[in-house]
């Protein structure tokens, strides 16, 4: 199974254009034969959108941009980054899985930040759920940035049944890390977040981040892919734009897991009369 | 403090080119004094956008730092980035007979803003974005006039410390000469940024890593060692200059007001 992961740079706010760079990119992964591709958080739409949220907005049940992105997922699964717009009339920041001409699920981003430079809740509604659904690369998870730094997030895909996380990520890079990493001290990390998740849930860990600058962020890159049990099979480049194509081998899974049966002894039940006792108790 | 110069060096590189790319332009221009931090912009902008695409004004006040116009003219050489030089005490002068003034302060930020005039009349002549010199230390203290050389379309350097800026111009290999240069605005012969500030770059910096970088508060720093009346003298800078660092408020009146909730991002459709 190949998966291309396109570390891209979309323009802010104009969703026509990156349509066009969308199919580009599916065209080049299609002719080196992918499977699947993996674009980075808000890939549709530029992250730093503030007011141009609801103007970027998308519904992929009616949107013409998704009717021509699911034609081309007859051809290879599409994971796509984008602004949803709900029936209820707020807006998400979304991940869809988009395969064979239907859309197999949408996440919506639960943990938006909102601190520093960071101002996601004041702009998007935050989701309300992480379900894992099948795909071709088995039980899939969706995440989006932030939610893979939040150890609930993980837990619930594992106890999903989760054999692919796929996290579509737009993080900036913060801080020089050390003498000669030739990284921001982020991507570091993001790296160690991806690596601890293949390990808790033996499944394989999909990290897709972008490239390019926003009202002078730098995009940090350094997209991912790591097998279950934490081993790196792949890495782009960072701070700049790239694209890179990974074979995965989906049987590593069920061998990852004949050597730590984690998944199997694991006992969401207790997990659920301890999380109900903590919020009978719980006081802000 | 220390930084992965090569990294920095390829993230500012690449904001320099797509900042201006994005905007449809290819080239850039600035003003370069004969010190340090310009001669970084322009080595910087220089491996960017290509030597043939930066143009670097040097733009002496008649006589008075002859020295500076040489070091300025022997980097455009080295960077092989075009130069020009152009004498701004006509049109000083031309004012200051008018209005006149011994004050230094009146007369070196009238100096400073000839010059962003004659930077923004050649952005236009040259179909070329101006590429800001302005440190983080300096802006955080306000060390710089506004409207003057503060003024620019991007700022690579604006988040690094003069002392960080010293060792990124170490790794690009600039003239020793500019290297060992004593910083100074170069409003009046004899002022070094140093006296004028009344501390060392080196403390000055440690000082606002910890307060800014480190968010530590006024005890915590002063706990560390450093004089009560240099942080305070510091933060009460910071504090005085936060105007120089942001638009002017307009006042609210309806419902949508630019700067309050009219609210899109400088990169807009780029």
């Amino acid at each position: 199974m190949r998966i291309a992961l396109a570390q891209m740079s979309p323009v802010l706010g104009d969703v026509n254009r990156n349509l066009k760079l969308h199919k580009t990119l599916i065209d080049q992964a299609v002719r080196k034969r992918a499977e699947v591709i993996v674009f980075p958080e808000l890939s549709l739409t530029g992250y730093k959108l503030r007011d141009l949220t609801g103007e970027t907005a998308l519904a992929p049940g009616t949107s013409p941009v998704f009717g021509e992105l699911l034609k081309l997922s007859r051809r290879i699964a599409i994971v796509v980054g984008f602004v949803e717009a709900s029936e209820a009339g707020h807006h998400h920041n979304a991940a869809a899985f988009l395969s064979g001409g239907r859309t197999l699920h949408v996440h919506r981003k639960v943990f938006l930040p909102n601190f520093g430079m960071f101002e996601e809740a004041r702009f998007f509604a935050p989701g309300r759920d992480f379900e894992t659904f099948d795909s071709p690369l088995g039980r899939t998870g969706l995440m989006i940035c932030r939610d893979l730094l939040h150890l609930s997030a993980g837990y619930a895909l594992q106890a999903g049944g989760v054999e692919t996380v796929i996290v579509i990520s737009a993080a900036p890079g913060r801080g020089s890390a050390g003498r000669s990493a030739g990284a921001f001290a982020t991507s570091r990390m993001w790296e160690r977040m991806g690596e601890t998740l293949s390990f808790f849930t033996s499944s394989f860990v999909v990290y897709c981040n972008r490239a390019g600058f926003e009202d002078g962020a730098a995009f940090a890159g350094g997209s991912f892919v790591c097998a279950p049990s934490g081993r790196l099979l792949a890495k782009a480049a960072y701070a700049e734009r790239d694209f890179i194509l990974v074979d995965i081998d989906r049987s590593e899974v069920v061998r990852a897991r004949k050597t730590w049966p984690w998944t199997r002894d694991d006992k969401p039940e207790v997990m659920l009369h301890a999380l109900q006792r903590i919020l009978s108790r719980h006081e802000d | 403090m220390k930084i992965d110069c090569a990294f920095v060096g390829r993230v500012l590189r690449a904001f320099i080119r797509e900042e201006l790319n994005k905007a449809g332009f290819r080239r850039g221009l600035l003003g370069l004094s004969g010190g340090l931090d310009s001669a970084v912009a322009a080595a910087l902008a220089a491996g960017a956008l290509g030597p043939k695409n930066v143009l670097g004004l040097i733009l002496p006040y008649g006589r008075s730092f002859p020295g500076d116009v040489e070091d300025a003219q022997l980097l455009a050489r080295r960077l092989k980035i075009r130069s020009r030089v152009l004498d701004i005490a006509p049109m000083v002068d031309a004012y200051f007979r008018a209005v006149p003034t011994a004050d230094r302060t009146r007369r070196g930020n009238k100096m400073a803003r000839e010059r962003m005039s004659v930077l923004y009349d050649f952005s236009v002549r040259e179909k070329a974005l101006i590429i800001g010199t302005s440190n983080k230390s300096e802006l955080l203290i306000g060390y710089g006039t506004i409207h003057g050389d503060l003024a620019c379309a991007v700022n690579p350097l604006g988040d690094l410390y003069k002392t960080q800026v010293r060792q990124l111009a170490a790794h690009l290999r600039l003239p020793a000469k500019i290297l060992r240069k004593k910083p100074t605005a170069g409003l009046w012969p004899g002022q070094t940024d140093e006296s004028e500030i009344g501390l060392s770059y080196e403390e000055l910096d440690r000082i606002l890593y910890r307060l800014v970088d480190l968010r530590l508060s006024r005890a915590e720093v002063v706990g560390e060692g450093f004089a009560a009346s240099r942080v305070d003298r510091i933060l009460d800078r910071i504090k005085r200059s936060q105007f120089k660092r942001c638009l002017p408020p307009i006042a609210k009146i309806s419902g949508r007001t630019i700067g309050h909730d009219f609210l899109y991002p400088y990169d807009w459709g780029r």
